[in-house]
């Protein structure tokens, strides 16, 4: 049977081939360009956020440029799923699969992708000053001037972030106006604290929060409450961290109170509590009006006001803004049509698009006077709320690794804060710490 | 074209491979290619990483030891490393309570014991990511299903994933839960290989059960056992998934884990000089910890 | 009365492993307001988490990566596993005991160490984002090699020679006369990988990010902490039971295997 037959092919040889064939082909792969015009059309990739609404703009904005654009074709993904967009584009920064164009990145990681040429300088265009200053002021466009002097992102949505609450729920219990003080505000809670089988843990509470020390949950919270307690001031003071301890402290001891006395679930509830009526408050930005306008229950009653203050503060009402800009990738092949298509997604026509499908806060200092939205306005009064704290709202500066100082914050917040292992002061103090030696670690 | 290049391999390789040393080669070239690329490369490269900063994104910053005066001061590392510990307590000790009590049971030759076997082993096969959503719904607070028999039977709710007293055993339930069916087998392996005689020997002696576990089935079982506690104390320094679905390391990083840590500073802070000291570090200490536990908790391992 | 006892205990701990899966799989199919609910039974039964999890996710795809991953590296595992193998039972060369001592020192290298420099050069060789970058990294495996030697050892070399004589390659013994003859430890050893490659999510995580070529635990893992779930938990449930479905069943049908395999490595080791 095992006769040798002298012509026979030893496929071992094939073996180790197909071994170097399969190694060299894939370390092609990673060099292929999908982005490879033919026949003289260009393609562009743009990447959009994952949210439904956002993506039907999105959508409709990239057929109607395709139309009128013909050599210039344009092909919209939702960003890549993950933890966070940050995370993602950091990565993708590494993997070298950056999108011609994003429309969803946030000034806090703009820093990092300019450290790491990610990015293309926007003011090398010849219309990019007009551009800019036909939308926005000069002092609010200075705001997203590189370090480096250049800037790199068109500022597009501000989502100044407000307190959304039960309107129908607090009436009942008799809360008269929505509440302005941290004292208002603990006020209420103790109002909509419920125990109905007086287990001695309610079933239903002022508001709720995710407690993982999750840098980026903090945005909405803490730094929020910061920023709102600060008269707006960020922790970017010409590029060196400064924290105002004392309006630190008071936003941990207020968070403390909620959680201590169970204003705060410890747990996370399923589902959408607000809808559910198991919470009364709710801290979000505009866009949440679109999702309540599709998915909310019949009836709920919601409304929306300023981020609460200290007791004694006065002054005018600040939030955080969760800035979203348009930038341009270093790796695009065809920056000047990548400029071109990122501006037309700042158009007038295209601000209106997103008012009107995802209800988010195009940044234009006349959007609330232009005749354009009047109509827009007046028929949508709850967007104009947040339209006219846009001024107001504040961003993060320009800090280096702030997903790591908003950690250190995160991780004595959640000490502070929801555990109430350490006072208010010991917290701030801790977080400071630790950011004085992650700034050392960047010297 | 495939089959010309065939060709011309094949020929060469015949010219070649007259001698059955020189198959031996080629034989085993492939895999030590490979090993060198993915395994010796990658072990030079994290040791030189430990002496850099490196965010990846840009270039390598040489950093003397710098990252191992950060470990040294680093409170987070010595947490995970407790934590690690702590999770090792319970899970080790709980393990092999729990599978030598079903590995006795299936030893007992009974009807059926098959299926029971098979039914043991079956969270062993699925992955860690479906445990995980499995018991987020089963140990929650509110409305979860364990808390839910608690509370029918008149007793108070346990805070099992979100009170930093408890996560950390109640991931070591969840990875006890997840991994005994595999225990069981290895333990019930052994038991099959002592002797019956021994038993025969015990009990004409008057040997109480109590005294034929501790004189005859435990001192048996013993390479059994070290092999037993190895694999933990190595899954437990690799603990991942659990804590990075479940809790995020939390609550006050009660569940930060080795490798959880290590991904945190590689890539939410882009820190990959540091996660590779981290690395190292954490090697060492389960190379020490492995070498001691099969010194001296067997003395003829490999008799 | 023993044998009660036994019976007894037995019963609950089939309760304690399997029950959750029972129950995981019930509720999958029922409405969301029902999953609170202890009892397996549900007011009425629907596929509605199943269709979140279809609409939101490219599910499918996502099994067609697993099967095309796990398929390659167990292929790949096994081929040259078998031909490392070979040439460190039956063949004879220099350094062949260095070469296999060294190999059993791999064995000893924590998969921690390897993690960071391991991803680094997967970036630098373009792989992120391709399968390319979950396939080639886990093409050898010690345990497999292992394995296969520890089966090749036991074959009789007077047959080896007998087909030498004959005029046979290496290469044509180790496919006529090893690989007939070795087809429990191949099953072994491919099973092992293939159950470690279909569950592996740690490193998906770090190189993949297109949603196109992930790979199961990858895209059930984010689908619940990223949010696509959006908090609901039967989608949750029904993912996981997804993800689960297709190791089951094949361990179901292989389970014997499955169970001599997975104890072998630890007996080994």
């Amino acid at each position: 049977m095992l006769v040798a037959d002298s012509h026979r092919r030893s496929p071992l040889p094939l073996t180790c081939f197909v071994f170097v064939l399969l190694f060299s082909l894939a370390a092609c792969q990673g060099q292929e360009d999908s982005r490879g015009g033919t026949e003289g059309v260009i393609r562009l990739t743009y990447w959009s956020s994952q949210n439904p609404q956002e993506r039907a703009v999105a959508k409709l904005l990239v057929e109607q440029w395709n139309r009128e654009n013909p050599g210039i074709q344009v092909i919209v993904q939702p960003l890549p799923a993950g933890q966070s967009s940050e995370e993602v584009l950091l990565a993708s920064i590494v993997a070298k699969t950056t999108p011609d164009v994003c429309s969803n990145v946030w000034p806090g990681i703009v820093t990092e992708l300019v450290r790491a040429n990610g990015l293309v300088a926007l003011d090398q265009f010849a219309n990019f000053d007009s551009l800019m200053s036909s939308r926005i002021p000069a002092d609010l466009y200075d705001r997203f001037r590189s370090p480096d002097g250049h800037y790199h992102q068109i500022p597009w949505k501000s989502n100044p972030i407000l307190l959304q609450y039960n309107a129908g729920l607090f009436r009942e219990l008799g809360i008269t106006a929505p509440p302005r003080t941290y004292s208002e505000f603990l006020d209420a809670a103790k109002k909509v604290y419920l125990d109905e089988d007086e287990d001695g843990h309610p079933e239903r509470w002022i508001g709720n929060r995710k407690i993982h020390p999750i840098w980026h949950e903090r945005r909405f919270d803490y730094y929020a409450f910061y920023l709102a307690a600060s008269g707006g001031t960020t922790f970017d003071l010409d590029g060196k961290f400064v924290l105002n301890e004392s309006v630190s402290d008071q936003v941990f001891s207020l968070f403390r109170e909620l959680w201590k006395n169970e204003y705060y679930p410890m747990t996370e509830l399923k589902g959408d509590p607000f809808d559910r009526g198991l919470i009364a408050t709710k801290l979000v930005g505009p866009w949440n009006i679109a999702r309540l306008r599709e998915n909310a229950t019949p009836g709920l009653e919601y409304a929306f006001s300023p981020i609460p203050v200290p007791d004694d503060y006065s002054g005018p009402a600040f939030t955080y803004g969760d800035f979203k800009n348009i930038a341009v990738f270093s790796t695009t092949r065809h920056p000047e049509e990548a400029w071109r298509f990122a501006s037309y997604l700042v158009s007038k026509e295209a601000d209106l698009l997103l008012l009107e499908y995802a209800t988010q806060i195009p940044i234009r200092s006349d959007i609330l006077t232009d005749a354009f939205f009047a109509d827009y306005f007046a028929a949508n009064p709850m967007v104009a709320d947040f339209a006219g704290l846009v001024p107001n709202a504040r961003g993060v500066g320009h800090l280096r690794a702030f997903p790591e100082i908003m950690d250190a914050l995160a991780q004595q917040f959640e000490a502070a804060s929801v555990f109430g292992v350490i006072s208010p002061q010991e917290g701030t103090r801790k977080a400071v710490d630790r950011i004085r030696a992650i700034e050392d670690w960047n010297q | 074209m495939g089959q010309v290049i065939n060709n011309i391999f094949a020929r060469s390789f015949r010219s070649l491979s007259r001698g059955r040393n020189v198959s031996g080669y080629l034989m085993i070239a492939p895999y030590l290619l490979h090993l060198v690329i993915f395994l010796g490369y990658p072990l030079v490269f994290a040791f030189v990483l430990v002496f850099h900063r490196w965010d990846i994104i840009t270039p390598m910053e040489f950093a003397g030891l710098k990252n191992l005066t950060r470990l040294i001061h680093d409170d987070l590392f010595f947490k995970a490393l407790l934590n690690t510990g702590f999770f090792l307590s319970i899970h080790i000790p709980l393990q092999i309570i729990t599978a030598l009590f079903f590995a006795d049971l299936l030893n007992k030759k009974l009807k059926g014991q098959d299926f029971f076997r098979t039914i043991y082993f079956l969270p062993v096969v699925v992955s860690g990511v479906v445990v995980a959503i499995l018991f987020s719904q089963l140990f929650a607070f509110e409305n979860g299903y364990i808390n839910g028999i608690i509370t029918a039977l008149g007793g108070e709710r346990v805070p099992w994933l979100v009170s930093p007293q408890w996560a950390m055993p109640s991931i070591a339930i969840i990875v006890t839960w997840k991994n005994v069916g595999f225990y069981i087998i290895l333990f019930l392996a052994g038991m099959q290989n002592i002797p019956a005689s021994l038993y025969e020997v015990a009990s004409l002696e008057g040997a109480t059960t109590w005294q034929r576990w501790t004189r005859v089935t435990i001192p048996l079982l013993n390479p059994t056992m070290v092999t037993v506690i190895v694999l933990s104390t190595i899954g437990g320094f690799s603990l991942f998934i659990e804590p990075y679905m479940l809790t995020g390391g939390g609550p006050l990083n009660s569940t930060l884990s080795a490798v959880l840590y290590i991904y945190n500073q590689a890539f939410y802070f882009n820190h990959m000089g540091y996660a590779a000291a981290l690395g190292f570090a954490f090697a060492c200490i389960i190379f020490t910890i492995v070498f001691l536990q099969k010194r001296f908790v067997t003395k003829d391992m490999y008799s | 009365m023993k044998k009660i006892t036994a019976y007894t205990a037995l019963v609950v701990g089939a309760l304690i492993f399997a029950y959750p899966f029972v129950w995981m799989l019930s509720a999958s199919f029922k409405p969301e307001y029902e999953i609170g609910d202890m009892s397996l039974m549900a007011s009425k039964w629907t596929f509605a988490s199943y269709q979140l999890v279809f609409d939101t996710i490219p599910i499918f795809s996502a099994f067609l990566n697993s099967i095309i991953v796990s398929l390659a590296v167990t292929g790949a595992v096994l081929f040259f596993g078998s031909l490392a193998a070979y040439s460190l039972s039956k063949l004879k060369w220099r350094g062949r005991d260095t070469v296999f001592n060294l190999i059993l020192f791999t064995m000893m290298v924590p998969f921690m160490v390897l993690l960071i420099p391991l991803y680094t050069l997967v970036v630098k060789f373009g792989w992120t984002d391709s399968l390319v970058g979950l396939i080639v990294p886990f093409m050898m495996n010690a345990t497999a090699l292992l394995i296969l030697r520890q089966s090749f050892l036991t074959i009789p070399t007077s047959l080896l020679e007998a087909a030498r004589i004959d005029g046979c390659s290496e290469w044509r013994i180790l496919r006529q006369i090893v690989w007939p003859l070795s087809i429990p430890a191949l099953i072994t050893a491919g099973i092992i990988v293939l159950t470690a490659n279909w569950n592996q999510a740690l490193w998906p995580i770090m190189v993949i990010r297109d949603e196109a070529l992930m790979t199961m635990p990858q895209m059930v893992l984010l689908f619940t902490v990223g949010g696509g779930a959006q908090a609901r938990l039967g989608p949750q449930l029904a993912a996981g039971i997804l993800l689960a479905l297709p190791i089951v069943v094949i361990y179901l049908i292989f389970q014997r295997q499955f169970i001599s395999s997975m104890a072998s490595t630890g007996l080994k080791g």
